[in-house]
């Protein structure tokens, strides 16, 4: 069952995410939704509501092309991937997230 | 073009995406219900549990769809064909809405309209700032703006070095002979003129420097096309005005109202010029740099100058100038048109108060439509958006019958003629007038939608779905709000008809007053005498003998001639005094002097109120050329001068000094003539000098008293003048009634305009009281007939519903009389024998408010009457 600690996504954040996931392998809805829980060890829950817009929003903005294609249980489902434009702004988001994230840690100092 | 191609996709392939995504949102949910039955749940839970977590699929579409490119068009795109759609079902309404909008819309643009035509559009002259028109003052007898005489001119001219230029203008009146002939306006202007302006012929060439003395004349553009149909060919044309032939070397560009005259011809230098008269006005160009403070200072030093050189003539000397803008039309025009453009807006508000009142209505019959929108996950801006675009939508179509309204008007403007409003035939709606109407279009959207969109409900949602809307508390404050509008536009009409009945009662006034002399039956034309008519008397021998035979028609009373035609001719005047007081008067009166034949008084229907009128023994007050100075001047005084001069004697006998200051000559008064409004109707009892005609002092304008309609006479004229002189021109022929009419002509306008606007306005808040009443009475219906079964009387049915109506009236009423209370010292100028605050004007157009609310609550309050409780508690 998912934790309860279900942090609101900061703005952005769940676009890198989506980006992040898609890195490895295309992936339909669904399956993004999980993996990103999983590896953000159910920090995020990715409402379908937020996923949807999400998707639409990086696939218009060329980072993400879509196809429909098989799920590991042979149904037909919308598989999503990166294209290289979009690995040319995982990395820049990358970039922005570890200066981000180190700036923030340095100020909130966290050892 | 990535974006244009996803614009393009979303666009007009929508429905292709929406199906893709349909699936795409289906295929997810049975990847989660595939999920939920591996973990191992029966197929039932796994259904609900996998659409729980998708959660409201119309929600989660919505907000794909807000996210594409072009979601904003596609959204105001699929708005418009719902508000089309909206507008559409409800035809009566949208129709109602459109011709009250285009009314409002259509008044405006019409009277802005003449606004920008008549104040707006600039002269054709070049950097109008540095323009100015100059005066000669004499500010110790009380005159500020005095013509320049022609030697100050020259002087000014010679000396000045803050104008780049000045230039002098002399009003003169030519005959020009030829296949038609016709007394043409034919000024003589100094050759700098033009430039001085910086104005430059649209054909040919200005006058050049050295062509003072050269006979050549330039037209003005108005004369160029109507007598020479606008053909170039017109240059080097030979013209033949009263008996000189002037070559034609340019025409002006359009530049009415100020350059209208028909003919300009050159005015040459004179080294000795006369300093006595006053006859020239003056226009000037400041040169670059300079303030007008600095050339007022250059000018004071200059008039002393002049003053200590000409002791005699000008004494007291001052010179002023004014800016160029006062020549386009007079400050009371200014005045009075910015009125109408107020009151239009008024008209327009009022308008617009009443489509949001309608829309308003219409709102709360669809708010359980709209809760339903929002439950599905319509954005609440989406619907604000909604209700505004429907607002703009009305408003647009109100434009375009406001515009089609607006062109009919002006096309009918065109051929009127209003005294006072300048270009008046040339009022279009141009751009600036369709800018104008494109921004009150947008504010008037805006403010019929302003409400409706308010309302839209945020709360009580569910409440509005579940109860019908009689009993929601939405509804209660809409009609609070609708009560309020209905207050506001009874303000708003308030203060129309208020400034309609303070101007209709001023031009009433105006009308009623006494005018002295007669005006009904009585025909004016004016003629123009060739200047052979100075010399041997030819002039008094044409005069006497058109007199003579007039009298001898059967139809023709009496007839008789003046030197300025009452009411709208100009005014020539002097300071006059009793010669027993010229040393202690300090300012003598100035008294206009009209030279007038025996018969004239009579003919005009002025009496005779002491004393003897002239005759045949009373000669002009001038010196014939070569002749002594008459012995024995006899002047007639009108009773107001006559009073002024001898408050406490007889006149009859008493001499004055006539031309006050200028060394004028002594006259016995010998009679004195009733009062006339003499001046125009607006400015009071004239104080005149009457001057007997003769050899040298010929009237040229004639005024005929006939038994029945004046202009029938007029063939009969015609025939005489042409047997006496086949090549007198003969104009300007009117009935004196037209005269009068035509010289209050603005407040006329300012009357009608007025006194339709507020029809208007009344009418529109009759249907908005009527609209709110008998919504709240149908309404209400299950409640009277609640009450009426109970053993309400009719009159209390009527109070609770009347009342309900005739409230917000009354408290209108109270808020517009407060308002236009305080407003109306600014109506001060455009009225005339009227308080602003006028006591019976206010109550007059309470009554008239309160009776309409009255009669749009009758209908509406005769209804709930008239309720049947059986059928009305069925209703529920």
């Amino acid at each position: 069952m998912p934790s309860s600690t279900n942090i609101a996504l900061l703005q952005g954040t769940l676009d890198v995410l989506i980006l992040k996931v898609l890195a490895l392998e295309p992936m339909h809805g669904l399956g993004i939704s999980r993996r990103i829980a999983q590896v953000t060890n159910d920090t995020f829950q990715v409402k379908p509501g937020s996923l949807f817009p999400a998707l639409h929003r990086l696939e218009e903005a060329g980072w993400l092309s879509a196809d429909w294609g098989e799920s590991e249980n042979n149904r037909r489902a919308k598989f999503y991937r990166l294209t290289k434009r979009g690995h040319r702004q995982l990395k820049q988001e990358t970039d922005n997230w570890s200066r981000i994230s180190a700036a923030m840690a340095g100020a909130l100092e966290i050892s | 073009m990535q974006w244009l191609r996803l614009v393009w996709r979303n666009l007009f392939r929508k429905h292709a995406v929406d199906n893709t995504l349909d699936e795409e949102i289906r295929s997810y949910l049975q990847l989660l219900v595939d999920e939920k039955l591996a973990a191992g749940v029966d197929s039932e839970t796994a259904r609900r549990e996998a659409a729980i977590e998708l959660g409201a699929i119309e929600m989660i579409k919505e907000q794909v769809r807000d996210i594409r490119r072009g979601a904003l068009l596609e959204g105001l795109w699929t708005e418009l064909r719902q508000s089309i759609r909206a507008l559409r079902h409800n035809p009566g309404m949208t129709a109602m809405c459109a011709l009250m909008l285009a009314l409002g819309i259509g008044a405006s643009a019409t009277i802005f309209s003449v606004f920008e035509a008549a104040l707006l559009r600039p002269l054709p002259f070049r950097d109008t700032g540095r323009l100015v028109e100059l005066f000669e003052t004499r500010l110790d007898r009380g005159m500020n703006e005095v013509a320049f005489s022609e030697a100050d001119f020259w002087d000014l001219r010679d000396r000045t070095k803050s104008f780049e230029r000045v230039a002098a203008y002399h009003s003169n009146e030519a005959n020009l002979t030829g296949d038609q002939p016709e007394k043409v306006s034919a000024p003589q202007v100094t050759v700098e003129f033009f430039r001085t302006l910086g104005v430059a012929p649209v054909l040919g060439r200005d006058f050049s420097a050295a062509e003072g003395r050269a006979n050549v004349a330039i037209l003005g553009n108005k004369f160029w096309k109507t007598r020479f149909g606008g053909n170039a060919n017109v240059l080097g044309k030979l013209l033949r005005l009263s008996d000189k032939s002037y070559t034609v070397v340019g025409v002006l560009p359009a530049g009415e109202p100020w350059i209208d005259d028909q003919v300009y011809l050159p005015f040459p230098y004179h080294p000795n010029a006369d300093r006595g008269s006053w006859e020239f006005s003056a226009v000037g160009r400041l040169a670059k740099g300079v303030t007008s403070e600095a050339a007022k200072t250059e000018l004071h030093r200059l008039a002393e100058l002049l003053a200590a050189a000409n002791p005699k003539e000008d004494k007291g000397l001052g010179f002023n100038f004014l800016p160029s803008r006062r020549w386009i039309a007079p400050d009371s025009t200014r005045t009075a048109l910015r009125f109408l453009l107020a009151a239009v807006g008024l008209l327009a508000l009022i308008a617009c108060v009443n489509v949001a009142n309608l829309l308003l209505a219409r709102g709360l019959a669809r708010q359980r439509e709209i809760a339903v929108r929002i439950a599905l996950g319509a954005a609440r801006a989406r619907l604000v958006r909604f209700v505004m675009l429907e607002s703009l939508l009305l408003s647009m179509l109100g434009a375009i019958l406001g515009l089609t309204l607006a062109a009919a008007c002006v096309r009918v403007l065109r051929t009127v003629e209003i005294q006072g409003i300048p270009r008046l035939d040339e009022v279009s709606l141009n751009l600036w007038v369709l800018f104008f109407t494109l921004g009150v279009t947008l504010i008037t959207s805006l403010l019929c939608g302003l409400a409706p969109a308010l309302q839209t409900p945020v709360r009580g949602i569910a409440a509005a779905l579940r109860e019908s809307d009689r009993q929601t508390g939405a509804s209660r404050r809409q009609g609070r709000l609708r009560s309020m509008l209905v207050t506001a536009e009874v303000a708003l009409a308030f203060l129309l008809l208020v400034s309609a009945g303070l101007v209709l009662r001023s031009f009433q006034g105006l009308l009623n007053e006494h005018r002295g002399f007669a005006t009904t039956h009585r025909l004016m034309f004016s003629l123009s005498y060739p200047e052979s008519y100075g010399e041997n008397g030819r002039g008094k021998q044409f005069v006497d003998s058109l007199l003579e035979e007039l009298s001898a028609n059967p139809d023709i009373v009496s007839s008789g001639a003046v030197n300025v035609r009452p009411v709208e001719g100009p005014n020539y005047g002097m300071g006059v005094v009793a010669a027993s007081h010229s040393l202690t008067s300090a300012s003598p009166p100035w008294a206009g002097w009209r030279i007038i034949t025996p018969g004239y008084l009579r003919t005009v229907g002025l009496p005779l109120l002491h004393g003897r009128n002239f005759n045949e023994t009373d000669k002009p007050v001038w010196a014939e050329r070569g002749q002594p100075p008459p012995s024995h001047r006899t002047v007639m005084l009108s009773s107001a001068l006559a009073k002024l001069l001898f408050p406490s004697e007889d006149p009859i006998g008493k001499h004055t000094l006539l031309w006050k200051g200028q060394g004028g000559p002594d006259a016995e008064v010998v009679g004195v003539v009733g009062d006339s409004l003499e001046r125009g109707l607006d400015h009071g009892p004239a104080l005149t000098v009457y001057l007997p005609y003769g050899r040298i002092a010929v009237p040229s304008e004639f005024v005929v008293e006939t038994r029945g309609n004046p202009l029938a006479v007029v063939p009969a004229v015609r025939a005489v003048i042409a047997r006496l002189d086949p090549n007198l021109p003969l104009g300007d022929i009117r009935a004196f009634d037209d005269v009068v009419s035509r010289s209050v002509s603005s407040q006329r306008m300012n009357s009608v305009v007025l006194a339709t606007f507020s029809g208007f306005a009344l009418l529109l808040a009759s249907l908005g009281i009527y609209g709110v009443l008998s919504y709240s009475v149908s309404r209400r219906t299950s409640e009277i007939g609640l009450r009426m079964a109970l053993g309400a009387s009719e009159s209390s049915i009527l109070r609770i519903t009347v009342g309900q109506g005739l409230l917000p009236a009354l408290a209108g009423i109270a808020i517009g009389g407060a308002i236009a209370a305080w407003l109306s010292r600014y109506l001060e100028p455009l009225l005339f024998g009227v308080q602003p605050f006028d006591l019976s004007t206010y109550a007059a157009v309470s009554a008239l408010l309160l009776v309409t609310a009255a009669l749009a609550c009758f209908v509406p309050g005769r209804r709930a009457i008239r309720t049947d409780p059986a059928i009305a508690l069925r209703l529920e």
